[in-house]
């Protein structure tokens, strides 16, 4: 311990040597001849700090202190470059002057901004791929639950969905550039400050994120960049003062939107027509206002950043808590990051990166997955729409009130007061790195780090719940899963100038070990409810207890050349080889290259007098990328352990799980990007356009061709098979339509547009799938089926209502169809006959859930210290197949009002079956709907308080900003919102792991939890 | 300077973790390279049999369902419920049916995990004669279900082995129903030359001697081979008291949860053994209690699904004096608040269900009220795969073929002796002893069919009945239980179409 600190001492003292070294050697070279001082500000007058000040061709400068002041001793004829990242940079001559004050503009052209790349930076300028930028302002534009949000709208070929609307703790999905895969997900790699597949860091926390899009970019990620790579740097610190920031933002959310459902008299009048003996009941209770309340957002931020020539340092602490707009629903997160950077030598850096966080999801049940026996009879949404309004919470005994028609369950409101959900995740990662300069311009980098990620989800199904419960007396479950990922990199870094060239060359090493650990138990028949999940031992019933173990292994080599040639001509080329120990024994590595030219005509002689055209560039590149996202061991033959019933209890048996399969390999992207950047007027116009097409061969799918015969308990092993093409067009277009001292007005738009084509499946057999509440009871609502959609809508036509004569040839109707029943198109059979009758074989594809296009308005208004931001998003097209308004205008249950304008005979022209039809629960096109929408997801309105107003008290700056988010939706759509996630009964979908993020299951909507309208108080300090 | 390469080193070092051979490791998993040792780890396998022959899509729900609905005892109650089942009602039923798809997958499951268990015992050491009972159950779980698979589909691919090639299996050739028929005997043969006869205390759902005996002797019916069913059913009763047969006194115990146990009459049973006993998925329970409970029944739970419904004619055709169609219906049913509520009135409990008595042999005594669960689904029923009852009737049936009169008059008066007992254990259901139905002079064939059709209605077996005496074009005219059946199709209809998706990937198959 002693020598420890000793030489911990020694080194400080060689530090200090070192710093009065380097302290001397800037004293020599200065000819003292006087002292320029002065401020750099910005346009709002506040100073700039860090700003680099340099006398023009010597290497004498200084950088301006937090408050933007810098004093520097030059000779008179000096002339001094100021220069800072994100600003124009200015010259200017000293001429005797002994105080110089500068306003920085900022700066519009962006091309010199460094762009982060995997394994290095680059000039935007630079760029042969097709990366977007999103700035950090936008990023904390509004409060969010998770950064990923801030994309939504922001970035060309970028969707964001929440997994589910505006729950708290929802999780939230990204795909770039459309679905690429069958079964494995479509989700981007995140690489946070060089950490490949970590969390996603708090908004106020993050510097920058670039989206790496095409294979060019994204290829250097090899078997993991299929879906592109989300890039995000977290702040770091700069030296100079210590800076202090508080962010403090209080929200209060509520429902857009309501449905029109019944009231006790019409609900009584509609069972009265089913079920004449119907007795109405006591009470008239509109569940949606009873459920439906007041949200909340508390989101508090506190950092410190600062450090010296040596040592920079940031560490934030922040704090989020929301309530949800359902009564009983909320999370809570902490989390804590620190980023210390050391200049340990003149060639040594080091650095560490500490994340940690723990969130607290308190839910409601929604968008039920109907497993459980009552079958989407469980869900607090699609429950409060579909219960009785003629009762009320309790009955007259002070027990909770039953539904027992249209099948049985609990009141929406007990359910959402008794079921206990709760999810406790915490998350950790810490990374080392070293990065050591060999020789001038050869740099060698090591990371290792770690992330760990233990879940923690409890969930009680009390006995007071009469109906969910099902007479077991409760029902405890806990799950717990724990993750940890090690990484392991190692790179070297070589530039040089050749002649008018420039050559960047990286090459290195990476490891990565994931180790997911599950366990769970439970039980049934409880001594008491308030017992709920914290003590098993008390259940009469245990379940039988689970758990499992998966190792993977990544190990891969990769290398990059990127070279340019008098800023005109520029060239990337990229190779990694990884190694993936889920493929059988001859198939782990494989090569992923990828190549992309650029050129900027706009250096060219021949358009360099052309003054309107201040950049033009030309992009294409080719790459493959690859996919790896199976489970373990998907080579092997295996047996699954079974616990079922035997000999008169419960036994556990093995049985057949799968065929081994030596031929697994990976999925692979072979991707084509165009593009064009152009900017005009000085980059006062900047616009970049795209054109992308994905080709994903090998895709990973389960084999359909197995017969089910084989006897196998997963019948249809994991094998390559089939083909899905992706193309799409992106368009960002950015304006600055004002810019003058006191006024700035910026406009960003993007446009895009994806289509997904199932090229091939094994032999040509469809897919289908089931999105619907288990409770429906059927079997398919969606197919994948070659030349279509991945997931096209599937049911019967609708064709009117019958009132009588003969029907036309090739409708019908179901069995015993009369007056007032329902009319579908028929499909004719092998031989172009029509059976005359509505079954299974008459179902068809019947809609499409992906847009016809995205895009996104940002505009930035200041005017001196008031900014204004308007920002607004929109879907066109794509449809939504309505599940929820299936249940209502069903009859059996409470029903949208709509249906009381159903046919009768008294009102025969009506286009809506008669209640009590014999088309019950109808999966039909008559429930699909155009899911377009316009939405102004942000307004704000900020207030920057005059900076020597506020140095008096103190601060280095404050800023209070009001803004409210998703204020208007304008939309045709009937149901609550149309950004809808829903994924059906069995939880069948693509992708089991995680079925609320499908590639297959898209634009279903039944109990979601709703898009929330939300009003923002931000205030912001620095000292 | 030379600290800094000391530390570079360092981090460089923990950096080369950084090797590996990527090979995979199945910790937590169970391959079959390393698992076959000792007769426990074909236990292992074997309970893996008997859980595949318990789950939900065997007999206690998707595969019971169509060989309950295409029969004429069974009609449709709920017309609400999956349009997959009304079709098999109808025999509207097409190719893409997935009740049929879940059902053939089931069957095929029970197979692999027989196959798998048979060549466990022949890798395994230890006892012989214990790895020859496991092997034996194991090659009795397999005919039965190919015998289930026969009838429903006719000629099918054959596997008796673990597959090792799948692509090979993929292509094969089915074989035909007198093919399988062989295997099947073959395999029950063996199992009877090893199972042991159960001692008292053996659960019922193990396969014993009896039982394999008892399946031969349908299989030889069913072929009509009833030369070899008489023998084999002769056998059995022969060996009655050896066997520790005999028929349950009062014919509602059978179908009491608890009151089963004890009886002489099952021979081979599933066993649900009641609450949620798995998970919360609900993989083994009884479904048959539901699908045929009444909706809004408050006794003892909530009823059920009232999905599989008798048509009124079974209740109305049945003699009212006969106690098997009181065991076998519900005729009333008990409201919320406690009313007595008559079968005409059912609709007023829940407007889906319809006003026709309602099956009772898994709904009135299916487990301990406390424990049971909603619509009885955790239900601690027996389901009476095979009764001593069955065998006199196979003997009977196959005695008047074989012109053994006086034995088919032996047997099936002794079925018809016992329905006249009434409750002996008054504390079921109240029913006197009655004089119907009186003891046979003469059988016919018709006669031991007419019988079979009461005394094992509900139980599965009316279907196959149909089939092997080609009672279609009679049962589904306008004179049948549930009047004309415009969908039947003779006799393209004796068989369900084999699953279109099994078809396109082995086109050598079809029916």
């Amino acid at each position: 311990m002693n020598y420890f600190l000793q030489s911990i001492r020694r080194r400080i003292k060689n530090v200090k040597a070192l710093l009065v070294a380097f302290i001397c050697l800037v004293s020599v070279h200065a000819h003292a001849q006087g002292t320029v001082s002065g401020r750099i500000t910005d346009s709002r007058g506040e100073g700039l700090p860090g700003v680099t000040v340099q006398v023009q061709g010597t290497t004498t400068g200084a950088i301006t202190d937090v408050e933007g002041n810098f004093s520097l001793s030059v000779s008179s004829e000096a002339v001094l470059e100021i220069s800072y990242i994100g600003f124009e940079s200015q010259t200017i001559p000293v001429n005797g002057q002994t105080t110089i004050n500068v306003t920085l503009l900022e700066d519009i052209e962006e091309l010199s901004e460094v762009v982060v790349i995997g394994y290095g930076s680059v000039k935007k300028s630079d760029i042969t791929g097709s990366v977007s930028s999103v700035k950090s302002k936008d990023l904390q534009a509004f409060p969010l639950l998770n950064a990923a949000q801030a994309l939504q709208g922001r970035a060309a070929g970028v969707v964001v969905q929440s997994e589910n609307g505006g729950e708290p703790g929802a999780a939230i999905d990204i795909k770039i550039r459309g679905s690429t895969s069958l079964i494995a997900s479509s989700s981007p790699l995140i690489v946070v400050d060089g950490f490949i597949g970590a969390t996603m860091p708090q908004q106020n926390d993050i510097a920058s994120i670039e989206i790496l899009k095409d294979a060019s970019a994204a290829a250097i990620y090899g078997s993991r960049g299929s879906n592109g790579v989300i890039m995000v740097t977290t702040k770091k610190g700069v030296p100079g003062k210590i800076t202090v920031e508080v962010n403090s933002t209080i929200s209060s959310s509520e429902t857009t939107n309501k449905l029109d459902l019944l009231n006790a008299d019409q609900y009584n009048s509609l069972q009265t027509i089913t079920n004449p003996a119907f007795v109405q009941g006591p009470a008239d209770t509109d569940w949606q206002d009873l459920l439906f309340t007041t949200g909340s957002i508390h989101n508090h931020q506190f950092s410190v950043a600062g450090g010296s020539d040596k040592l920079n340092f940031y560490t934030s602490v922040n704090y989020f808590n929301q309530d949800g707009v359902i009564i009983n629903s909320g999370f809570e997160r902490y989390s804590f990051l620190a980023n210390i950077d050391a200049q340990a030598s003149d060639k040594l850096k080091i650095g560490v990166n500490l994340f940690t966080r723990r969130s607290i999801q308190d839910g409601v049940p929604t968008q039920s997955t109907g497993d459980t026996a009552n079958g989407g009879g469980d869900d607090v949404i699609g429950l409060m729409f579909r219960f009785r309004p003629d009762l009320g919470i309790f009955n007259e005994d002070g027990s909770y009130t039953v539904q027992n028609v249209g099948g049985n369950v609990d009141n929406p409101y007990a359910v959402a007061i008794e079921r206990i959900n709760e999810v406790k995740a915490d998350r950790s990662r810490a990374n080392l790195y070293l990065d050591y300069e060999i020789i001038k311009g050869l740099s060698f980098r090591s990371t290792l780090g770690i992330r760990t990620r233990n879940e923690n989800t409890r969930s009680y199904i009390p006995s007071i719940l009469t109906e969910t419960d099902g007479g077991l007396g409760g029902t405890a479950e806990i799950n717990n899963r724990q993750s940890n990922h090690l990484l392991s990199e190692n790179y070297l870094t070589y530039t040089r100038k050749i002649g008018k060239g420039n050559l960047t060359f990286v090459a290195g090493h990476s490891y990565q070990k994931d180790v997911i650990e599950r366990f769970s138990s439970g039980g049934t028949g409880l001594i008491q409810d308030n017992l709920a999940f914290f003590d098993l031992s008390a259940v009469a019933v245990p379940f039988v207890p689970s758990s499992s173990y998966s190792e993977t292994e990544i190990l891969s080599q990769y290398g990059r050349v990127n070279f340019d040639w008098d800023d005109k001509y520029l060239i990337t080329a990229t190779i990694r080889r990884d190694g993936s120990s889920r493929f059988s024994e001859d198939e782990k590595y494989a090569l992923f290259p990828s190549a992309a030219i650029g050129w900027r005509v706009s250096n060219e002689p021949f358009l360099r007098d052309i003054q309107v055209i201040s950049n033009l560039k030309l992009r294409a590149s080719y790459g493959v990328t690859g996919n790896t996202a199976i489970p373990a061991l998907s080579s092997f033959q295996q047996f699954e352990t079974v616990s079922g019933l035997g000999n008169g209890g419960v036994v556990t048996g093995v049985v057949p799980e799968q065929a081994a399969n030596a031929n697994l390999r990976w999925e692979s992207s072979f991707q084509t990007n165009i593009g064009l950047d152009l900017g005009l007027f000085d980059n006062r116009v900047t616009m970049e356009l795209n054109y992308y097409n994905i080709d994903t061969k090998d895709v990973l799918s389960p084999d359909f061709n197995l017969p089910l015969y084989l006897g196998f308990d997963e019948p249809f092993a994991i094998a390559n098979l089939g083909e899905i093409n992706n193309q799409g067009f992106e368009i960002a277009l950015g304006t600055t339509n004002i810019y003058s001292k006191d006024v700035q007005w910026t406009t960003d738009f993007n446009w895009s547009m994806n289509r997904t084509e199932v090229v091939s499946l094994v032999d040509g057999i469809d897919i289908f799938l089931d999105a619907s509440p288990g409770y429906f009871t059927r079997e398919r609502t969606h197919v994948i089926s070659e030349g279509e959609v991945l997931g096209a809508f599937w049911g019967h036509s609708y064709v009117g209502v019958y009132t009588g004569g003969a029907l036309p040839e090739g409708v019908a109707m179901k069995e015993n169809g009369e007056i007032g029943d329902p009319m579908f198109l028929e499909v004719a059979d092998e031989e172009g006959n029509f059976d005359g009758i509505i079954d299974d074989n008459d179902q068809m594809i019947i809609g499409d859930p992906t847009p016809d296009f995205v895009f996104g308005i940002n505009n930035t208004v200041s005017y001196k210290n008031f900014d204004l931001n308007v920002f607004v998003q929109a879907v066109q097209g794509g449809d939504i197949f309505n599940l929820t308004r299936v249940q209502l205008m069903n009859g059996d249950a409470n029903a949208h009002t709509d249906i009381l304008n159903a046919w009768t005979l008294q009102n025969p022209e009506s286009n809506i079956p008669r209640v009590g039809n014999n088309s019950a629960i109808e999966l039909s096109d008559r429930f699909i709907e155009d899911g377009s929408y316009i939405r102004l997801k942000n307004v704000a309105i900020g207030y920057t308080l005059p900076s020597d107003l506020v140095k008096k008290i103190g601060m280095t700056s404050a800023r209070v900003s009001f803004s409210a988010q998703n204020l208007l939706t304008i939309t045709g759509y009937s149901g609550l919102d149309p950004e809808v996630n829903y994924f059906g009964g069995g939880g069948e979908t693509n992708n089991p792991a995680n079925p609320r993020n499908s590639n297959t299951t898209n634009g279903f909507d039944y109990g979601n939890y709703p898009t929330i309208r939300t009003y923002t108080f931000s205030v912001n300090l620095k000292f | 300077m030379n600290r800094y390469k000391a530390l570079l080193l360092v981090v460089l070092g923990l950096s080369v973790v950084a090797c590996s051979d990527l090979e995979e490791e199945p910790i937590g998993e169970v391959v079959p390279e390393t698992f076959f040792t000792d007769v426990a780890s074909v236990q292992v396998a074997l309970n893996g049999v008997y859980a595949r022959a318990h789950h939900r899509f065997f007999l206690a729900r998707e595969t019971s369902i169509p060989i309950m609905l295409r029969s004429d005892m069974i009609d449709i109650g709920n017309q609400n419920t999956r349009a997959e089942r009304i079709a098999h009602n109808n025999f509207t039923d097409v190719a893409t049916n997935d009740n049929t798809s879940v059902a053939w997958k089931a069957m095929y499951d029970i197979i692999a995990a027989a196959n798998l268990a048979i060549q466990g015992a022949g890798i395994a050491t230890g006892s012989e004669e214990q790895l020859n009972r496991l092997s034996g159950e194991a090659h009795f779980f397999r005919a039965m279900t190919y015998f289930h698979l026969v009838r429903q589909f006719g000629s099918v691919i054959y596997i008796d082995e673990p597959i090792t090639d799948a692509d090979a299996i993929s292509n094969a050739i089915p074989f035909t129903p007198e093919e399988l028929y062989a295997e099947i005997i073959e395999d029950l043969e063996f199992a009877k030359s090893v199972l042991p006869v159960p001692e008292d205390e053996d659960n019922k759902s193990v396969p014993s001697k009896v039982a394999a005996s008892a399946y031969l002797a349908s299989v030889y019916l069913t072929i009509g081979d009833y030369a070899n069913a008489l023998s084999e059913a002769q056998e059995i009763i022969d060996r009655e008291g050896e066997y520790g047969l005999g028929l349950e006194p009062d014919f509602q115990n059978l179908f009491h949860y608890e009151r089963v146990k004890s009886s002489n009459e099952p021979i081979f049973v599933l066993d649900f053994i009641g609450i949620a006993p798995i998970d919360a998925t609900n993989w083994y329970t009884d479904y048959l209690a539901p699908l045929t409970g009444i909706e809004g029944n408050f006794t003892p739970k909530q009823g059920g699904w009232t999905v599989m419904v008798p048509s009124f004619d079974v209740y109305d055709t049945w003699d009212g004096r006969d106690y098997r169609r009181a065991v076998s219906f519900d005729t009333t049913a008990f409201s919320q608040a406690g009313d007595t509520v008559d079968y005409t009135q059912f609709s007023m409990l829940d407007p889906l269900n319809s006003n026709r008595p309602h099956i009772a042999k898994y709904q009135r005594f299916p487990g301990d009220p406390e424990k049971i669960g909603n619509e009885s689904r955790a239900s601690e029923l027996d389901y009476l795969l095979m009764r001593y009852a069955e065998v006199l009737l196979i003997g009977a049936e196959a005695a008047v073929e074989e012109g053994r009169a006086d034995l088919a008059l032996q047997y099936i008066n002794r079925v018809r002796a016992r329905a006249r007992n009434g409750a002996v254990d008054g504390d079921n259901i109240k029913y006197p002893p009655s004089a119907f139905p009186a003891d046979l002079a003469a059988v016919t064939v018709e006669d031991v069919l007419e019988e079979r059709r009461l005394e094992l209605a509900f139980e599965g077996k009316r279907w196959y009945d149909i089939i092997r005496r080609d009672l279609g074009q009679t049962v589904f005219s306008a004179a049948g239980l549930e009047g004309e059946k415009p969908g039947f199709i003779y006799p393209d209809d004796y068989l369900i179409p084999i699953p279109a998706n099994e078809v396109a990937r082995n086109p050598n198959l079809g029916n």
